[in-house]
């Protein structure tokens, strides 16, 4: 039987036979292919018939024991002609419909130029016969049943009608990719290690070759005794008049940048209270101070006094922005008030839209729109107008974000493109969202190595800069559209860096930690030639004040 | 369906040996998919020896654990001959949009006329060698399917005849996940065949160039 159907590669190899007849016997008394064992052998025994024809061609005169009559034909030249040619014939052959029955003494030749079983095309298989070919596009057409899976899902859908069979998936979705929680949380520590000599070298060069080197030691330390170590609370606040004023747990002080002086601003009154955020009015005369049991204060910078008491929230204010005379205080319980701080009846708004409590609140400058991002990983932004609304109106969110998916604290607005807004999540998050207020879309993102505490945008540069958590603890400056990493001052505290303020000349920032310090770094240097010359003076005086106070 | 009906005295593959190596390709198939495809961490896969080649599997226990309970069932179906085509469909994470689908169709092999002389059986070897050639040619596949740069997941769907045995709480309706017509490429793959099944193995993938 086996010679009544040859197989395929046999007879494609038939239609040229370049080899002569002393040729043909030469090879034929090869051992691996003997003429009488033929087809059979080929078929049952896939490898021993294609193992020692595939990677020989024309080395075979060495390789395989050959019998001395080929030997002397190889010395001879009709073996490397020989090669040649059938190495041509694959070529050629493998459009070559088959043809039955052929002599089999072409076979040896075949089986040494190609693999006898891969007769196939690599990436195309099923190009076996033309007539197979027709006849499976006629099957495909014709007959949904057999026709190409794509084809009947198309056809499914179209008609609406399953046909004649269901489709079934497992009940339960596939476990996650790196299921495994403890090697994933290994490979998450390990990040670090590998990173770490590859970010300070792409980071170098982007700095040298702008010329700018940002430098990693902090210009100045103030100790913060006591600051509380909580990722909620906004206790930094640096006013337009050069004033610093920090909450160190129920004490609030301010320094003034200008001379150095510290004063102690006040204490809160009551029980294990303690103040949760501060922050200057866009004036620098007043500050606010939102503290523990819900109350939100007003001080008067100049005369260091408590002008009023505004309370009504029912937990801790972690965060306070203000809009001309216009406060708006984040509560725990996630809503936002503002409060008119010139009237008795205070309260003139109110925002709910976040299920978790407000830890990043922020106005833009021109009083339009405020931010807001939650411990719901929640961003939000308000419409600005207040109106003359009764006490207890209540406003909807514009627009509402929930790409973060840890709290948000890091909330900035952009100085130089309004419509620009920076948030940053948390711990499982460790992402930067850069937003377009106007259409609600988001333009960039980037994925930063740890939480992400706080943003600020350089006023001058088109950059801005983030400060971060556990484990690198860093401060981060990004240039904007590109996202690329200008630098990073990795380690700026012992601990978590949580807050963030950037000075009124727009050079210096300060942070503060959980370490207890509070460390100021010249990030940004104000350019020169800038009409603002008055900026410049602050910048400057600050700077000599700075030197001034650590001598 | 019935057994095959081949002379006993050769060694011949019975329904159940075919089904069971039916069912152990699958296996490979979709732990090299997974693989190549980065469904999966890398570092999740180890290398084991099979085919005369090495093929990367999971020692992911979770995942190993629901592709057995998955390829049990279809053990069970492939008996029956109940089940016409499995897909393996990559899934992004995000969008949920289908980005491959690895279809492999089961089609039982016709068996010879009463009149025509059994056909001789196909030796194993040669059955090796040919699931040898798709897993290969699985993997040269990631020369031409696009580059997938987003967190996927995978999904596999039983294509089952309506009179098909399901386990009620375990196998559920589903949709096709097909990609729009528009969308999609498709390039077939080799097929390798049993005495009693053939399985023709084909990728789709969404290219929107």
């Amino acid at each position: 039987m086996p010679p009544k159907t040859p197989s395929r590669h046999r007879s494609r190899s038939e239609t040229k036979t370049p080899l002569t007849p002393s040729l043909v016997a030469g090879l034929n008394s090869i051992s691996f292919a003997s003429p009488t064992k033929g087809g059979k052998a080929d078929i049952t025994n896939p490898f021993i018939s294609s193992r020692p024809s595939s990677p020989i061609k024309r080395t075979t005169t060495g390789a395989i024991n050959v019998s001395d009559s080929l030997q002397k034909q190889a010395r001879g030249g009709v073996i490397r002609k020989g090669g040649v040619e059938s190495r041509l014939d694959v070529i050629t052959r493998d459009y070559v419909p088959p043809k039955p029955s052929k002599p089999p003494k072409s076979e040896t030749k075949r089986s040494r130029s190609q693999p006898s079983r891969d007769t196939r095309d690599r990436f195309i298989t099923s190009r076996e016969t033309a007539d197979d070919v027709t006849a499976t596009l006629d099957l495909m057409t014709l007959n949904p049943q057999s026709a190409s899976p794509g084809h009947t899902a198309r056809l499914a859908a179209a008609t609406g009608v399953p046909i004649n069979h269901r489709i079934l998936a497992y009940h339960e979705p596939p476990p996650a990719s790196a299921s495994d929680s403890l090697l994933s949380q290994q490979r998450d520590l390990v990040r670090p290690l590998y990173s770490r000599p590859g970010a300070q070298s792409s980071s170098t060069p982007s700095s040298s070759s702008k010329a700018r080197r940002i430098s990693t030691q902090p210009e100045k330390v103030l100790d913060a005794p006591g600051i509380v170590d909580d990722y909620y609370l906004n206790l930094i606040s640096w006013s337009c008049g050069n004033i610093l004023a920090v909450a160190l747990a129920e004490n609030t002080y301010i320094w003034r940048a200008d001379t150095g002086d510290v004063t102690h601003l006040g204490e809160v009154q009551g029980e294990e209270q303690y103040v949760s955020s501060v922050d200057f009015s866009n004036d620098g005369q007043f500050l606010g101070v939102g503290v523990s049991s819900g109350d939100v204060e007003l001080w008067d910078i100049e005369t260091q006094t408590k002008l009023r008491t505004m309370g009504g929230h029912s937990c801790q204010v972690a965060c306070l922005s203000w809009n001309s005379h216009v406060l708006s205080s984040g509560c725990g319980d996630g809503s936002i008030w503002h409060h008119d701080v010139r009237v008795a009846k205070h309260k003139v708004g109110e925002l709910l839209g976040h299920q978790g409590e407000v830890c990043g609140l922020k106005w833009r400058s021109d009083g339009e729109l405020l931010a807001s991002g939650g411990n719901d990983n929640v961003v939000n932004v308000w419409d600005g107008r207040v109106g003359d609304v009764a006490s207890g109106s209540r406003g909807a969110a514009r627009w509402t974000k929930r790409n973060h998916t840890a709290a948000v604290k890091a909330i900035g607005w952009c100085p130089w493109q309004t419509s620009l807004l920076a948030s940053g999540g948390g711990t499982s998050d460790a992402t930067v969202h850069i937003w377009n207020t106007t259409t609600g879309a988001r333009l960039h993102s980037l994925v930063t190595p740890s939480q992400v505490t706080s943003v600020q945008w350089s006023p001058h540069r088109k950059e801005f800069l983030t400060t971060h958590g556990y484990p690198t603890n860093a401060v981060m400056i990004h240039s904007y559209p590109s996202m690329e990493r200008v630098a990073e001052i990795r380690d700026a505290h012992d601990s978590r860096v949580l807050w963030s303020a950037l000075g009124p000349a727009g050079d210096v920032v300060c942070t503060g930690a959980g370490d207890e310090n509070l460390k100021f770094w010249r990030i940004w240097e104000v350019p020169k030639v800038k009409k603002g010359k008055d900026l410049k003076d602050v910048g400057r005086s600050s700077t000599s004040s700075t030197i001034l106070s650590i001598r | 369906m019935p057994p095959t009906k081949q002379a006993p005295t050769r060694q011949a593959i019975t329904l159940k040996g075919s089904t069971n190596l039916v069912t152990e390709f699958f296996k490979y198939a979709a732990n090299t998919i997974l693989f190549q495809r980065g469904v999966y961490p890398a570092d999740d896969f180890h290398m084991v020896k099979k085919y005369g080649q090495t093929v990367l599997v999971t020692q992911d226990l979770a995942l190993e654990n629901y592709l057995e309970k998955i390829l049990k069932q279809v053990n069970k179906w492939l008996l029956t001959g109940s089940v016409t085509q499995l897909v393996l469909a990559i899934i992004s994470k995000d969008s949920r949009k289908t980005l491959e689908r690895w279809v492999f169709d089961i089609n039982l092999v016709e068996q010879p006329a009463e009149s025509a002389e059994a056909a001789p059986p196909k030796p194993e070897s040669e059955i090796q060698a040919e699931i040898r050639n798709i897993l290969k040619q699985i993997i040269s596949t990631v020369t031409f399917l696009p580059v997938i740069d987003e967190p996927t997941v995978f999904n596999i769907l039983a294509y089952t005849s309506e009179s098909a045995d399901v386990p009620a709480d375990e196998w559920v309706d589903t949709d096709p996940l097909a990609i729009e017509a528009s969308k999609s490429q498709q390039v077939k793959l080799r097929s390798f065949s049993t005495d009693v099944h053939r399985i023709e193995a084909m990728v789709a993938y969404r290219y929107e160039g």
